[in-house]
This record gives C-alpha cells, sequence and structure tokens, in this order.
C-alpha cells in the first residue's frame, strides 16, 4: 500500500494524550501529524491528505464537531473518530451527525482506539464491496449468505453470519466488543457483562472445531480478531 | 403597632383596601340617593301642606272677605298645631294688619308663590327668625299675605337622617377594613410560617415541615404539597448521599487495591514478568472502575435528561427476540433454557438502544441469579392497559421488603455480594423504565422472582425505525 495512505492527522490538545496517541499510531506504522488547537488542525486537514482523523471533541478555538462539520462542508471526507470525554448518550449522536465517522469515550483503550482507526483506514482504502471474502480456507458468500470452510458450509444464524462477515471484513485487525454491538447489532452502548464473549464463543465453535487450525482468536481486554495462520 | 411590616407590605392587605374602597364607593352612593330621596320627598309635603293652607286661606277671604280672613288668621294662632307656622296679612302699603310677624321681609320677591327665607331676609334684627319656608299671595284687594312654615324641624330630620346614614357608612368602612386586615393577616401569617420554614430549611436543613392548622384549607393543602415535596427532596438527598457513600465505597476499595500494588512494585526488585502481571491487575481494576463509572454516568444521563425528543415507535417483540437471542449462548453455557413467547409485533414508543439495555439487563439477572430450576420464562404481551414484558426465573426471588431497595444503585442481596456486578443493573432498568413511563412490578413466582416492565398504552404518532433498524445487509460495507 502506498506510504501516504498511512498518513494520520491527531487533533488533540491535552499535550499528554497527544504523546501517548502519537506514539501508539507510530508504533503501528503509521505516519502522524499533531495539531494541538483546533485552527491548525483544520488547516491541516483541509491541506493534506489523510487517511484518518482524530478528533478531540473539546478544543481551544474550534471544537471537534466544528472542525468536522467546516470539513465536510469543503466536501473532505477523510474518516473521522471523535475521542470525547462528554457522556456518550447524545454526544455520540451529535458527533455523527456532525459527519463523525466514529465515536470513542475517554478513557478508552489505546488497543481500542487503535482497533477503530485500522477499521477507519481500511474503508477508507477499500471502497471496493466485494461478495466473496476468503481467510484461509474460510470462504464466505456475502450475497448468497453462506460460509464454507474447507468447503464445507457451516449452518449459521443470520447475525452469527453478520459477526462472521463483519470479523472477515475486518480479517488480520482487531475488533473490539462496543464494535461488534454497534456493527452486529446496531447498539449503541458499551457491554458491561461478557455476553459478547459468550456469543463468539459460539460463533467460534462452529467455525474453528475439528478443523487444523484457529480462525478466530480472542484479544485480551480488548476483543476479537479473524486472522489465518501465516 | 396595629400592622407589621410584613402585613404594610402585603399584596392581600392592598387588594383588601381596593375592595373596601370601591365597596365603600357603593355604599356611599347608595346612602347619597337615599338621604336625597328622603328629604327631597319631605320637603315636597311641607310643600304640599303650604299649598293647602294658602288654597284654604284664599277659600275665606273669597267667602268673608278680608275680616273673614283676619279671623281665620287669628283663629289658627290659637291652635296649638299651628305652632311652628308664621301667617303674615299686609294691606297695600305693607301696614301690618294680622298675623305672628310683624314685619314683611325685604328681601321678598315680587312674585307669588313658594320661596325660602334665610334669617337675614327679616328687615329688623328683633324680627329675626329661623329659615322660613313661604308662600306669598297677592289678594285681588292688593292686600299680601305671607304663610310660611319653619324648616327648623325639618333640616333636623334632614340631619337627623345624614347623622344616620354617615354612621352606617363609617361603621360599615371600619368593619370592612376590619376585615380587610384581619384577612391579610390570616394570609401573611401563613405565608409567614412557610417563609419562616423555607429560612429554617436553608439554615439547617431539610429537617423542617410547615406545620399545619387542621382546618383543610387551602392554606393546609399548599402546606401539604410543600411539605411532601420536602420529603420527596429529602429522600433523594438521601439517595443521592447513599449512592456517594458507595461510590466512595466501591471505587476507594480497588484503588486501595491498585494503590497498595504500585506501592510494593516500587520499593521492591520484582523480576519483568511480575511487573508486567502487575501491571495487566492494575489496568483491569482501573477498567472496573470506569465501567462503574461509566455505568453511573449513564443512569444519571437517563434521569436527568429528557431524551423522549429521539423516541420512536419500536416493536418490544423485536428487541426482546434479539436480546434473548444474543444471550442464548450465555444460557446454554449455564444449562438455563430460555423460554420466549413473543410473537406478534407490540409497538412502544421508546428508544432502541436503552430498551434494549435495561432488558439485556433483566436477562443477565435472571440468568445469573436464576437458580439450579434451569429456566428463564421471558414474555411479551399486549394487555388492556398497554404492552407488558415479563421475565420470570425459578432462583430464590428477592424478599418483598427489599424489592424498593433493589433499583436502588450499588443496593445488592446479602446473597450476592460476592458476586460479580456492581448493582447498578437494575438502578439502569429504573432508570429507563422512568423515562418510559413503564412501572417495573416484582412478584412472586414461587418460587422465584417475576419482574414486569408495564409500558403505557403508546399514544403518540411517531416515526417508526422499523426499516432503519435493519442493518442494510451483509453487504453493504459501512454506514457512510
Amino acid at each position: 500500500m502506498p506510504g501516504y495512505a498511512r498518513h494520520v492527522l491527531v487533533i488533540e490538545d491535552d499535550a499528554e494524550t497527544a504523546d501517548q496517541l502519537v506514539d501508539c499510531l507510530k508504533s503501528s506504522g503509521y505516519d502522524v501529524d499533531l495539531a494541538v488547537d483546533g485552527e491548525d488542525g483544520l488547516r491541516r486537514a483541509l491541506t493534506a491528505d489523510y487517511v484518518v482523523m482524530t478528533v478531540d471533541r473539546m478544543l481551544p478555538h474550534i471544537d471537534g464537531i466544528e472542525i468536522i462539520r467546516r470539513l465536510r462542508e469543503e466536501g473532505i471526507v477523510t474518516p473521522a473518530l471523535i475521542l470525547s470525554a462528554l457522556g456518550e448518550v447524545d454526544d455520540r449522536v451529535r458527533g455523527l451527525r456532525a459527519g463523525g465517522d466514529d465515536y470513542l469515550v475517554k478513557p478508552f483503550a489505546f488497543r481500542e482506539m487503535l482497533a477503530r482507526v485500522d477499521a477507519l483506514a481500511r474503508r477508507s482504502r477499500t471502497m471496493v464491496k466485494e461478495t466473496m471474502l476468503r481467510i484461509g480456507d474460510l470462504e464466505i458468500d456475502l450475497l448468497a449468505r453462506i460460509a464454507r470452510r474447507r468447503g464445507r458450509e457451516i449452518e449459521l444464524l443470520p447475525r452469527e453470519f453478520r459477526l462472521l462477515a463483519y470479523l472477515a471484513r475486518n480479517a488480520g485487525q482487531v475488533v473490539s466488543r462496543t464494535m461488534l454491538l454497534q456493527h452486529v447489532w446496531d447498539l449503541h452502548f458499551d457491554p458491561t457483562t461478557n455476553v459478547i464473549d459468550v456469543y463468539v464463543g459460539r460463533v467460534r465453535r462452529k467455525i474453528d472445531s475439528g478443523q487444523d487450525y484457529p480462525l478466530i482468536h480472542t484479544i485480551r481486554g480488548i476483543g476479537f480478531c479473524l486472522r489465518a495462520p501465516e | 403597632m396595629l400592622l407589621s411590616k410584613t402585613v404594610r407590605s402585603s399584596s392581600t392587605l392592598k387588594l383588601a383596601f381596593i375592595y373596601v374602597i370601591a365597596f365603600c364607593a357603593a355604599i356611599f352612593g347608595l346612602l347619597g340617593f337615599v338621604y336625597w330621596s328622603t328629604v327631597t320627598y319631605l320637603y315636597e309635603m311641607s310643600d304640599r301642606a303650604l299649598s293647602a293652607e294658602g288654597a284654604l286661606l284664599t277659600r275665606a277671604y273669597e267667602a268673608g272677605g278680608r275680616d273673614g280672613l283676619v279671623a281665620l288668621i287669628n283663629r289658627r294662632l290659637t291652635d296649638p298645631y299651628f305652632d311652628d307656622w308664621v301667617y303674615l296679612l299686609v294691606d297695600q302699603s305693607f301696614d301690618y294688619v294680622a298675623g305672628n310677624v310683624t314685619n314683611w321681609p325685604a328681601l321678598l320677591p315680587g312674585r307669588e308663590g313658594l320661596s325660602t327665607l334665610a334669617s337675614k331676609d327679616w328687615q329688623s334684627e328683633a324680627a329675626k327668625r329661623p329659615p322660613l319656608r313661604v308662600s306669598y299671595q297677592l289678594l285681588p284687594d292688593g292686600h299680601h299675605m305671607l304663610l310660611g312654615r319653619d324648616l327648623k324641624d325639618l333640616d333636623r330630620f334632614g340631619e337627623n337622617v345624614t347623622i344616620g346614614l354617615a354612621s352606617a357608612a363609617i361603621l360599615f368602612l371600619i368593619l370592612a377594613a376590619a376585615a380587610g386586615i384581619s384577612t391579610s393577616r390570616r394570609s401573611v401569617a401563613r405565608i409567614e410560617a412557610i417563609n419562616a420554614t423555607s429560612r429554617e430549611i436553608m439554615r439547617s436543613g431539610l429537617g423542617e415541615r410547615i406545620p399545619l392548622r387542621g382546618t383543610g384549607d387551602e392554606w393546609d393543602g399548599l402546606a401539604e404539597n410543600l411539605n411532601s415535596m420536602l420529603d420527596r427532596i429529602e429522600e433523594l438527598v438521601e439517595t443521592n448521599r447513599q449512592v456517594s457513600d458507595n461510590v466512595a465505597h466501591d471505587l476507594r476499595t480497588p484503588l486501595t487495591r491498585m494503590r497498595g500494588r504500585l506501592e510494593r512494585a516500587c520499593n521492591q526488585q520484582l523480576d519483568l514478568s511480575h511487573y508486567r502481571s502487575l501491571v495487566n491487575d492494575t489496568i483491569s481494576d482501573l477498567d472496573e472502575i470506569l465501567t462503574t463509572f461509566s455505568s453511573l454516568l449513564r443512569i444519571s444521563q437517563i434521569e436527568a435528561r429528557d431524551r423522549t425528543a429521539a423516541f420512536r415507535n419500536t416493536d418490544l417483540s423485536e428487541i426482546v427476540r434479539e436480546v434473548v437471542e444474543l444471550f442464548e449462548p450465555t444460557a446454554e453455557e449455564k444449562a438455563i433454557r430460555l423460554q420466549l413467547s413473543a410473537g406478534e409485533a407490540v409497538s412502544v414508543v421508546g428508544d432502541r438502544d436503552l430498551l434494549f439495555d435495561a432488558i439485556s439487563n433483566l436477562v443477565d439477572n435472571a440468568i445469573k441469579h436464576g437458580g439450579d430450576r434451569r429456566e428463564v420464562r421471558i414474555a411479551v404481551a399486549r394487555c388492556a392497559d398497554g404492552p407488558v414484558l415479563s421475565i420470570s426465573d425459578r432462583g430464590p426471588g428477592i424478599p418483598i421488603e427489599e424489592r424498593n431497595h433493589v433499583l436502588r444503585r450499588f443496593y445488592r442481596l446479602e446473597r450476592s455480594r460476592n458476586r460479580p456486578g456492581n448493582g447498578l443493573g437494575l438502578s439502569l432498568v429504573a432508570a429507563v423504565a422512568n423515562l418510559h413511563n413503564a412501572r417495573i412490578v416484582m412478584t412472586d413466582n414461587s418460587p422465584g422472582l417475576r419482574i414486569e416492565l408495564r409500558f403505557p398504552i403508546p399514544q403518540r404518532a411517531v416515526p417508526s425505525t422499523f426499516d432503519q433498524q435493519e442493518q442494510p445487509s451483509a453487504i453493504g460495507v459501512h454506514r457512510s
């Protein structure tokens, strides 16, 4: 993939959080630009081509939602992850309505943040709509809604199929529980029980049991990852 | 001092005075009319008597000439009934002929008829008389006849009427003012009692209550309402205090643990794997705190905000089916059967995310505390008074006396203290139920707990989100 496609803009006014964000993104291979206030952030986002940006909700001069609104007015569609310390319930809706693409409430685990940035980066890269996904010996037909492993069809409930398809579209990347709840169940809150783990566990049994190698991996503290061995 | 400062500045008193003034104006008008018509009537009667007497004298003159008239006048003068009458007959040159006065009044108008003579109208000092009502006649032979009647009695009568009416008016004024003042003082006293209680509450705390008089009047009604409002506020403050105590407790415990752990790490030489596990433990403790913290925030947000603007027609059965489907593997793992009866669509006006979260909590609780009887029944029904969701387990249930408490934040039954959970699940359910005007009803499932969410009958016509809820399809890569 071309170098510029890994270019991320971080707009964050708290110095320590900004440092941590930049470190975290750099160590997973992104080039990072940092803007410490809203004006700087807006100027950079308008002039350079970023693959993803993270925007702090509350910023000096211009606040995060305003930045995204202005960018969208200018026709700049760089995916934006809003990082907010404000309560989630209504603010999430406002952020997404202003043109934000994802929303994460502070404090967050950095791996969760990274998982979201990865998902958004992939999204801006691959707008091609594939109908057949292949991960190792797993084959997912999105049109027929059929999953096969080593050519044998796996019986899945509709929701289980959706979960598998979401994992498969993000193959090789970590997907958090909250992301699953959001994209598979269309629910916007953080699960407080381990119900998602157990649900994924059942899908995993259907996919992985009796196979040569496991495909669905649990990433401790964060979520799950669908990947074939190297 | 008759009126305290508060009474004097009271709006009730001002209002009372306005009423008193208006009533007085009306009463004075009425009494004035009574006075005027009475006095007019009396004077008319008097004038009529004068005219009648004049006519009588004229007839005596016509019958008996001048001598006949003089004879009648002289008869009248000795008659005690005509004591207060004045007769005077003079000739052409105004010289005395007969009567009980001697001088012709100087200022008598030249015309015949009725007029009033004041004292000063008499020529000589000696003949000064009280005011008279007189009738003057010019007889055919040039004699002048003056017939008068003393106005003294009439005037006294008029005065008496005036005094009577004025006393009535003054008495009325006093009574009205007294009534106004006493009403104002009563109102002001009751308001002052309420004010005093408010000041006392601001000064010392929520323990004070407004005293009731037991009269059952509107003041008592107001005091009762204010008192129950204070009860409610006190209850909320108490709940809040308990919540903060619990927050402090629930947060301090893991924080203390973490602090101790970090202190040890700082002071002791440990190998790398020890450090790593220590950091990992600390992160999961922190995550626990953060989860508790955001659950609390979420509950307060739900409680504080009017989110009904975002309410949509949602299908309760659909949500419950999704929740049950999500929990199926968890239940399976614990060998519990989830029995769902939710067939037809049951519409409620609400927020899908919040309803899903609340119902998840209930199902989660039922699975966790459902006991060994391996069955949780979940049903959605459309009842006469609205949609009802019920979740029944076969566990130990909740004792009746604790059913009200379990909805409180951080409240945990004694037996589940050591199990995982933060005691916030049912508080969230309660907050969501409240927002949806739904009632939570807990009954004995003997054995077990049956918990119901009773929703009101949906009334508002709101846009439906049935279509938007469905994620486009597995192919639609992302929402844009």
